[in-house]
């Protein structure tokens, strides 16, 4: 007990408290390489990037719309420079825009069928999601000279929530609705577990 | 099957519970205490609260044999407590961590018991009777993240873990003086302590939320947060694994899972249900919910009356109160274990969730 009446006000302050201590210690989290615990994916170049698109283009210009998302979907860029990461976002949403609403369903059925078909899915709604992600952020701010994906209005069922002031509001309003509504039949197809994956896992599109 | 039985105990989030080997005892974390329930009848008293930790109260293990019950806290501490018959008698041990404890389990043998903590280790804990003293070692490399959850192989020695750091890992905390030599098994020959017999992870990466052997020990089975559930069968000391399988289901995640014989798991979480997975090292897969879903108003027998209608259709502008899930558990199941079992095949098994309830169910 004199211990503690020996103390003055100052040291019993909460001071202590805000001290960040995990700074001080060399293998705390805030100090080590959390990419190190994951195996290290592939990196896709440029190149191979321009040839799925050469292929996925061919594929949708012969009417198969399925093998051209399953083309897309099997070679996701996990590790690769921005440039490259845009180019292939800007590729599914091609694909995804060529596919009409009544085809959603059973083109996902299709992809999701056969050996890594759950795995195509979740690719898929990882780049729903990037592509949702970058769709908001652009308009934030719409003066910005560089839109990440441009999409063109498509007739999904979606009707929008009337005139919005700015053209480049109105795009990115109707590429979302492209992404939601894919997004919408995804989750039907796939389930809910589909969101947690895209939300868990460390390799991102 | 039989209807489960349901024990509704109070509108809190049950942690963790644990029964005694002839189930008269139930104990329940509940905030910073432990409370113990007694079998009355069809139901369960509340006995004994146990006061002694100053925080939540994040696991609970009774052995079976013993009967000492074993507590650990977000205040960093981890208390055994002792039956007498003047009633239980706490014991602080010495964790040496400084973060919180997360889970703490028995091993089989009773001598020893771990716990994991947030502190990115896990404090393996043995008697020392000279001091009259619960001491710890701790298992810290090559952990990178706060330790979720625990489980221990049949022969007391192998300790999995798993983190949120991706990986579920296979542990040796063979302590000399008290763990007799232990045979070879596909996980390790020579097991001096801090041994890591494996270290594996899913596709995608989720942290890990349960970890479980199965019966023979043979088999190592985990519970990721990306909806999935993977089984590790080992082919030899050093080796890579002889399978590795992963399910990917299209439900939420898995809190909790226990293996039921060698080719059935039985898994629960975040859909408020148990489920079914069947398989081998060949493969395995998603085979069915434990209960049939959808008896309404289960639990709660609900007025079905004119002027309740109308009461209803007043209130709320609905007649059909939709409030209720259609499980059993009305919020995540949070712990999974075994009740009734003999040589690894579960006949019964309870459940705790974080709307206060425990549930046994038969399989």
């Amino acid at each position: 007990m004199s211990i503690i009446r020996e103390h003055t006000q100052t040291t019993l302050s909460d001071a202590w408290r805000t001290i960040d201590i995990d700074a001080l210690d060399p293998d705390s989290a805030p100090n080590f390489d959390t990419s190190t615990l994951h195996p290290p994916q592939p990196e896709i170049t440029e190149a191979e990037v321009r040839q799925l698109t050469t292929q996925v283009r061919q594929l949708l210009r012969g009417g198969d719309a399925e093998g051209a998302l399953r083309g897309c979907l099997d070679m996701p860029v996990y590790n690769g420079s921005d440039g490259v990461k845009e180019m292939a976002m800007g590729l599914v949403v091609e694909v995804l825009q060529s596919i009409k609403a009544s085809e959603m369903v059973p083109v996902l059925r299709g992809v999701g069928e056969g050996v890594g078909g759950g795995e195509r899915v979740d690719v898929l709604m990882k780049y729903l999601y990037k592509g949702m992600a970058a769709a908001s952020s652009s308009s934030g701010a719409s003066s910005a000279p560089r839109t990440p994906t441009r999409v063109t209005p498509q007739q999904t069922g979606f009707s929008q929530m009337g005139p919005r002031p700015g053209a480049s509001a109105e795009s990115t309003g109707a590429a979302m609705s492209v992404l939601l509504s894919w997004h919408e039949k995804a989750v039907e197809v796939a389930g809910l577990g589909c969101i947690g994956r895209v939300m868990t896992d460390w390799r991102k599109v | 099957m039989a209807a489960p039985e349901v024990h509704h105990l109070f509108h809190n989030p049950i942690a963790d519970h644990s029964f005694s080997a002839d189930h008269s005892t139930l104990a329940i974390a509940r905030d910073t205490t432990v409370e113990l329930y007694g079998r009355a009848g069809s139901a369960f008293k509340l006995q004994d609260e146990l006061k002694g930790h100053d925080k939540t109260v994040t696991s609970i293990d009774i052995a079976p044999n013993s009967g000492r019950i074993v507590s650990c806290s977000q205040d960093r501490n981890a208390l055994v407590w002792e039956p007498t018959p003047q009633g239980y008698k706490p014991t602080l041990v010495l964790l040496r961590i400084n973060r919180a404890a997360t889970f703490v389990r028995w091993s089989p043998s009773e001598t020893k018991f771990a716990v994991g903590s947030g502190d990115r280790l896990i404090a393996v804990c043995y008697f020392e009777p000279e001091n009259d003293w619960w001491v710890s070692k701790h298992l810290k490399k090559p952990i990178r993240s706060t330790v979720t959850t625990l489980a221990w192989h049949p022969n007391s020695v192998l300790l999995a873990a798993g983190s949120t750091d991706a990986h579920a890992r296979v542990f040796s905390s063979f302590i000399k003086g008290v763990d007799p030599r232990p045979d070879p098994t596909a996980w390790g020959e020579r097991l001096p302590f801090n041994t890591v017999c494996g270290e594996y992870m899913n596709n995608s990466a989720g942290w890990v939320h349960s970890v479980a052997f199965s019966p023979s020990g043979d088999a190592l089975a985990f519970a990721a947060h990306d909806s999935s559930i993977t089984v590790v069968y080992p082919s030899a000391p050093d080796q890579p694994p002889r399978a590795v399988v992963s399910v990917n289901t299209q439900l939420l995640p898995f809190m909790s899972l226990i293996w039921n014989g060698e080719a059935e798991i039985i898994a629960a979480g975040y859909d408020c249900e148990a489920f079914r997975f069947r398989g081998s090292v060949d493969g395995w897969e998603l085979s069915s919910a434990v209960a049939a879903k959808g008896r309404e108003g289960h639990g709660d027998q609900r007025e079905e009356s004119a002027l309740n209608m109308f009461k209803q259709m007043d209130l709320k502008g609905k007649v059909k109160d939709d409030t209720q899930l259609k499980t059993v558990h009305q919020n995540t199941v949070t712990m999974i274990r075994p009740y009734e079992h003999s040589n690894g095949v579960v006949r019964k098994f309870s459940s705790s969730g974080v709307d206060g309830r425990i549930v046994i169910w038969t399989v």
